[in-house]
């Protein structure tokens, strides 16, 4: 029963440290820089995954962390442009990239001091985004450039977790595909004072791509892209934070060595 | 620019702010689905605060050069917060004593229903209708990062694709006259549509058709035959709201004329009641021309001769205030 000894181990890992926001700038987070390479950690097959998007899931303290500048993206449309603000302050967005046989992960934590889900009137939800090239680097990374240089979006909704499958050919081209394969998860997690808190969002999606735009798995390297929404600050569609042009993410990258070692 | 343009105009001296154009649009299209805080039509009394609450000053539209301009986005407060009564319970099953709302009213729209301005005599107010205006130049449209705001080619209706949106509510904020609504359930925003399904079978929007003051008249500006371009092109008496907004808006107001001020002796001044700076707020200088007109216009119908624009304006058959082809 691998399945129910990996969820004991959990639970005594769980017990052992409470939920409590980590800090994001610790120094053994690698700082990733535009055009970086970073590997997709691949989970052995004997390790059962108890729920598919549990951002509390020990394996991700199996998978390493990496993090990456998120600033204010530069403006496409006078509606963005008249809110945008040059002092808008940078933060860190950590993420993890992961794969099983037959699924992809990405784990996302960001430092945001006040929890956002709802839409009203005159109220704005936090939201996260993982930006993947149906190409290659070459297409834009600010929402692709054409329907024949597309990018696949999976959008997470805070009050729900559930994950919008997008495709762009250009800005203002965000169209809502008809497949929906990607399902998320996450945790609100709050630290002694509100600059603690922290969201940790999981997204995934089996390997194999089912319909037109939905990114493909079966390649050796994919760029990826972030971007962050702040509802208290009234962020939606292009106001966000994002990472700076592409990172390529390994789908195959060389085995690390092995533990002890 | 679009092949056709429907537009509408409204006699602010014929409305007796009876709601009924409000209710025949509620009726038909914001009882339901989140839509319940909506009136993509509303009466309100000027001077007042309006719906949503402030939006003159809400911001919104187009500066000197033609760019956006900043505006805000009305709470739920500034709407009115809808209730509902405990009808059963007070008055079926008997369960409460008292018949009363679910939530506590604080604002809604027309609140300030009547307070107007001024002392007695003088004091003045007048009723305002008012719908999107279906403008040349929208703010909704400018803003939407999603085109998913059109002007449609036939007869230059806006409207909001309700595919493309994806509830930015841009268009909200940069509507100046704020009548872009967030639809909270469907995370969508939504606005008057001109009653286009009842326009494309040659009938007249809900709000026009219901009028008992026979208020409003329904054309194409380039119809000169039709009452529009009587109104607004041949006479001038029918203005936009707030022309300074830059939307150049397609629903037009005939200006409220009004008694002589009183001064303390009692008797007339050459004053009206309802201040002219006041209207020129409302309508820019246009307004100083239309009363003009219309006062002489007034003036040739009293003395008994004949006055194409009074005869208009009085709209004898309801059915000919309407010219949809």
């Amino acid at each position: 029963m691998p399945g129910l000894r990996i969820s004991v181990i959990a639970a005594a890992l769980l017990a052992a440290q409470p939920l409590a926001a980590q800090s994001l700038n610790e120094g053994n987070i690698k700082l990733i820089e535009p055009g970086d390479t970073v590997p997709v950690t691949k989970i052995p097959d004997k390790i059962f995954l108890r729920t598919i998007n549990d951002p509390d899931d020990i394996i991700w303290m199996r998978v390493p962390e990496y993090r990456v500048d998120m600033a204010l993206a530069p403006p496409v449309h006078p509606s963005v442009e008249i809110r945008y603000s040059e002092d808008y302050p940078q933060q860190n967005l950590v993420f993890q990239l992961a794969r099983t046989s037959d699924r992809f992960y990405v784990r996302l934590r960001w430092a945001d001091p006040t929890k956002n889900i709802s839409t009203e009137r005159d109220k704005f939800r936090d939201g996260a985004a993982i930006e993947f090239s149906d190409n290659d680097e070459y297409t834009s990374y600010m929402m692709g450039d054409s329907p024949e240089s597309a990018v696949n979006i999976w959008y997470w909704h805070p009050d729900d977790n559930h994950v919008e499958s997008l495709a762009a050919g250009g800005p203002g081209s965000i169209t809502r595909l008809d497949e929906q394969p990607v399902t998320g998860g996450s945790a609100y997690t709050t630290g002694s004072n509100p600059d603690d808190s922290e969201w940790i969002v999981v997204m995934s999606r089996p390997l194999k791509d089912e319909g037109q735009y939905q990114v493909s798995f079966d390649r050796d390297t994919i760029p990826v892209a972030f971007a962050i929404w702040q509802g208290a600050d009234k962020q939606r569609d292009g106001l966000k934070l994002v990472s700076a042009d592409w990172i390529i993410a390994d789908m195959k990258p060389p085995a690390p060595p092995a533990v002890g070692n | 620019m679009v092949k056709r343009q429907l537009s509408m105009v409204l006699d602010l001296n014929k409305c007796i702010g009876c709601q009924t154009c409000t209710s025949a649009c509620k009726l038909m299209w914001t009882n339901r689905n989140g839509r319940e805080y909506m009136y993509w039509n509303n009466v309100e009394t000027h001077p007042g605060q309006g719906y949503p609450r402030n939006y003159q000053n809400s911001g919104g539209g187009f500066d000197e050069d033609g760019a956006l301009k900043i505006g805000i986005t009305p709470s739920a407060e500034d709407y009115g917060i809808p209730w509902e009564y405990n009808y059963d319970q007070a008055l079926m099953t008997g369960t409460d004593p008292w018949l009363r709302p679910n939530v506590k009213p604080t604002w809604g729209a027309n609140w300030d229903e009547d307070e107007g301005r001024g002392e007695y005599p003088n004091s003045y107010y007048f009723y305002l209708p008012r719908l999107c205006n279906h403008c040349a130049n929208p703010a909704c449209l400018a803003a939407c990062s999603r085109n998913a705001i059109y002007k449609r080619q036939e007869d230059g209706i806006v409207l909001i694709d309700q595919e493309r949106c994806r509830g930015y509510r841009y268009c909200v904020t940069a509507c100046p006259y704020k009548k872009v609504y967030f639809n909270e359930q469907i995370s969508k925003s939504e606005k008057c549509i001109f009653c286009y399904p009842r326009i494309e079978k040659g009938l007249p929007t809900a709000c026009a058709k219901q009028c008992v003051g026979r208020i409003r008249w329904i054309g194409y500006r380039d119809d000169e035959a039709g009452p529009i371009h009587l109104l607004v092109e041949k006479y001038k008496v029918a203005i936009p709201l707030h022309p300074e907004f830059g939307t150049q808006p397609n629903v037009f107001y005939v200006p409220p004329m009004a008694p002589p001020r009183i001064d303390s002796e009692g008797e007339p001044t050459e004053e009206t009641r309802v201040p002219l700076d006041y209207l020129k707020s409302l309508f820019g200088e246009a307004v100083v021309g239309s009363l003009a007109t219309l006062k002489t216009e007034r003036a040739k119908k009293q003395a008994g001769t004949d006055s194409e624009l009074m005869d208009t304006l009085i709209g004898y058959r309801h059915a000919e205030m309407f010219k949809l082809s």
